[in-house]
């Protein structure tokens, strides 16, 4: 496979993955604040910053008041922010373009066809009524796709590119959520005197990650700051935790390459791997905010030596 | 007999004496060989049609099957416009056809082998030297190179269209990189789908085969030495018009698509840049230019290209499918010579009739296209895609001044030919929500590699949709039709 075409899916795959999570964090955020139990949550000043501070990092001030329509335009529609629906999904259909001829042709056409949804979506509608139509649509018809790559690809290279780069974009965005929310749960704490480890916001996340149903029937009890936690970081069996991703991506990993030395892609995911395989999770709940800060870094490093092993010729 | 005239949605249909209508008679009666299918789509109503139409339509949108027209900023993506009423042609019609379509590609091939080596054409008088020496797609890098298997033009498009008179005509040969195979491979695949039962009682010939012979054809012209060819199709990238059948090819052919920043040459080899390191290649069917392969070589400025890709071809490490040169002979001033050179090559007569052409470089030409351009189409000898045509009954005086300006001004630029009656065949006119007559063209595939040969049993009808226009091309607003080639 062309170094080039490997580039491109495993990019497709990241822009995907991407592109679904800030869908998704919109949609539950925005509709679970409407009815949130405490002011502070259901706050649209509040939920607004969140979701600009989980989709690109922006840290607005308290005294600094947005305006809805803009924020959910530049989430959702506008072409020039990097991180809006659009440019993410654009990125995703530029770098299957260039690849088309490794995708079946069913991926393409699903790819194809939600572009020209996304494209010809009407903005007045998207930021008056369309906001739960538009994200819902885009978050079903992309896990679809991932389907269609499933079942509709041989799982041989240009399989395991964009399977890699979906588990490590979902490993990093679920990593975002988790701060993003995590830094949410605090402020609305300080604010209300709330019970930082019962906090509603737990439960939001869980449904941003698509997770709390699974969650429920795992412990069987609401969701607290360390079980939240433990579940989204550190269990295999929960399909969006980061250890799953990155079992995931050694699996993939072992489709293009047996090689193992020290400097390779494959000992790096599976030392990562097994780092969080046996990590408990007081180990990560003292020391939250530095924890973060590794796990991005850790998946920064792995795309890193992706880039330079296989991309890089 | 049915008359049409009263079926609402033939109601515009206005047959016009002058030209061949490929589904009705004179007498308003419908050809034999399309009753049944015209029958079938008299139960349509109008209602049916434009859904139909409009979920082709979206099928081609959403599967990306889609070209760039030049110059439009704005909108990029186009759906080339497909027609639900295909084209037939009867077995024996074919016949004829694929066997002059054949005979034309071995003499072009011949020719082409001859014009870079002994010229003997030349020196027994039968081309003119000049018309060789002024071609600007003449490349003396070429002169003395064998191409693996001694073939040049691997893959040849050639436009027909039918006349008045219910004779084939070729309008021109296609042998650099003709396009638009991969519309007869999606036009079929979208007409099955739309209308039901339509193939019932038309035995068919399948055109999915194209592909797979295009592989083999690509393997036999394998350079010296190599066992299992590694064969790749070169694309100008995702920008290029042609993008997506570039895309298809390789994918329906199971090889990979490379841009020139995917290759690079070492010691006379190309190599292609893997994930694993660097693959040898063998075969590249290369969808860009000649003057653009190789910036060594030709255009120095060309980034599309791969550094010292000619070189590599020149010492046989490698095959470039259609060979770089062939532009020589597709030359629409060549093309009067083709009963001649099929004879000379051959020794045959030429099965599929030639336009009668004039040459702005000879003098007695000259004289009768400046005192009667009304009735010329005058065309660039080196110019594809519809570019630079002027139709003689459609310009003003001022429009003809200027035509006779330009081609004063480089005769051996310019051919003049009667304007030959494109038949007409019934097309789907949105707007009107009717079917109307229009004008179109056929191009058939044929390829060639070292003692094998195949042409694809199917073509691209190409559709000039608006009202008596007769350039059909893409990109000056045509569509195309299924075409169905009959078994018996």
């Amino acid at each position: 496979m062309l170094a080039r075409v490997a580039n491109n899916l495993f990019w497709m795959g990241r822009y995907l993955e991407r592109t679904e999570h800030i869908a998704r964090y919109v949609n539950v955020n925005y509709f679970s604040s409407l009815d949130a139990s405490n002011d502070v949550s259901q706050s649209r000043q509040f939920v607004l910053k969140s979701i600009l501070f989980m989709a690109d990092d922006i840290v607005c001030d308290d005294e600094k008041v947005l305006n809805e329509n803009d924020v959910i335009y530049d989430i959702g529609l506008n072409p020039k922010k990097t991180y809006s629906i659009f440019s993410c999904f654009k990125s995703a259909r530029d770098n299957a373009s260039g690849s088309r001829d490794l995708l079946s042709t069913e991926v393409f056409e699903s790819i194809n066809s939600l572009h020209h949804y996304i494209l010809n979506y009407s903005v007045e509608h998207f930021t008056n009524k369309g906001l739960d139509e538009f994200t819902t649509h885009i978050t079903k018809e992309v896990a679809v796709l991932r389907g269609r790559i499933i079942d509709t690809l041989m799982h041989d290279e240009a399989y395991a590119f964009i399977s890699l780069g979906m588990n490590l974009e979902r490993a990093s965005q679920i990593i975002r959520i988790i701060n993003t929310k995590y830094i949410d749960a605090e402020s609305s704490k300080s604010k209300l005197h709330e019970d930082f480890n019962t906090s509603p916001e737990w439960i939001t996340l869980l449904k941003c990650t698509q997770s709390f149903d699974m969650m429920k029937r795992y412990y069987k009890k609401t969701p607290t700051s360390a079980n939240t936690l433990e579940f989204l970081i550190l269990n295999p069996l929960c399909t969006k935790s980061v250890l799953s991703s990155l079992n995931s991506a050694a699996s993939n990993i072992k489709i293009l390459t047996h090689k193992e030395t020290l400097d390779s892609t494959s000992f790096l995911i599976n030392k990562t791997r097994f780092e969080y395989k046996y990590t408990e999770v007081d180990e990560i709940e003292g020391r939250f905010a530095e924890c973060i800060e590794e796990i991005i870094a850790k998946i920064t490093d792995i795309s890193t030596s992706i880039e330079e092993e296989f991309f890089s010729f | 007999m049915i008359d049409y005239t009263k079926l609402p949605i033939f109601s515009s249909y206005n047959l016009n004496a002058n030209f061949y209508d490929e589904i009705f008679k004179d007498n308003n009666e419908v050809r034999k060989i399309y009753k049944s299918l015209f029958n079938m789509f008299n139960e349509y109503k109008v209602d049916d049609f434009e859904l139909l139409n409009e979920k082709a339509k979206s099928s081609f949108l959403n599967q990306g099957i889609t070209f760039q027209v030049y110059g439009e900023k704005d909108t990029k993506e186009k759906v080339f416009p497909f027609d639900l009423f295909p084209r037939i042609i009867a077995a024996n019609e074919w016949k004829h056809i694929e066997q002059g379509a054949l005979q034309r590609s071995k003499a072009l091939n011949l020719f082409l082998e001859d014009l870079y080596h002994k010229q003997s054409i030349i020196k027994d008088g039968i081309v003119p030297m000049d018309l060789i020496a002024s071609s600007k797609n003449f490349l003396q890098q070429m002169k003395g190179i064998v191409p693996p298997g001694k073939i040049y033009n691997h893959i040849s498009g050639t436009d027909l269209i039918k006349h008045s008179d219910g004779k084939y005509y070729v309008l021109e040969d296609n042998i650099r990189c003709p396009s638009g195979v991969s519309y007869v491979i999606s036009n079929r695949a979208a007409l099955k789908r739309a209308i039901h039962g339509a193939f019932n009682d038309y035995p068919t010939y399948n055109v999915d085969n194209y592909a797979e012979n295009l592989l083999m054809i690509m393997e036999s012209v394998k350079p010296a030495g190599v066992d299992n060819p590694t064969c790749v199709v070169i694309t100008p990238g995702v920008y290029n018009s042609a993008y997506y059948e570039h895309s298809y090819l390789a994918k329906a052919m199971g090889i990979e698509l490379v841009e020139g920043r995917d290759l690079f040459v070492e010691n006379d080899f190309v190599y292609m840049k893997t994930i694993y390191g660097p693959k040898k290649v063998d075969v590249i069917y290369r969808r860009i230019d000649d003057e653009f392969i190789d910036p060594l070589a030709f255009n120095p400025k060309s980034v599309l290209g791969v550094p010292g890709l000619f070189e590599s071809y020149k010492k046989g490490n490698v095959c470039l499918v259609n060979a770089p040169g062939t532009g020589v002979a597709d030359d629409k001033a060549i093309y009067t010579y083709m009963p001649q050179i099929i004879k000379y090559y051959l020794g045959e007569d030429a099965i599929l009739n030639n336009v009668h052409t004039y040459h702005c470089s000879k003098p007695k030409d000259m004289d009768y296209i400046l005192n009667n351009i009304a009735k010329l189409v005058i065309k660039p000898v080196d110019e594809s895609g519809g570019y630079g045509i002027s139709i003689g009954n459609k310009l003003t005086k001022a429009e003809i001044e200027e035509v006779k300006r330009v081609i004063k001004s480089d005769p051996r630029k310019y051919i003049a030919q009667p304007i030959m009656s494109l038949s007409t065949h019934a097309t789907y006119i949105d707007d009107e929500e009717k079917f109307e007559p229009r004008h179109v063209d056929l191009r058939t595939f044929t390829l060639l590699g070292k003692d094998k040969e195949f042409v694809l049993k199917g073509g691209l009808t190409r559709v000039a949709l608006k009202r008596g226009n007769l350039v059909v091309n893409s990109s000056q607003g045509g569509g195309s039709k299924d075409t169905w080639v009959l078994k018996k």
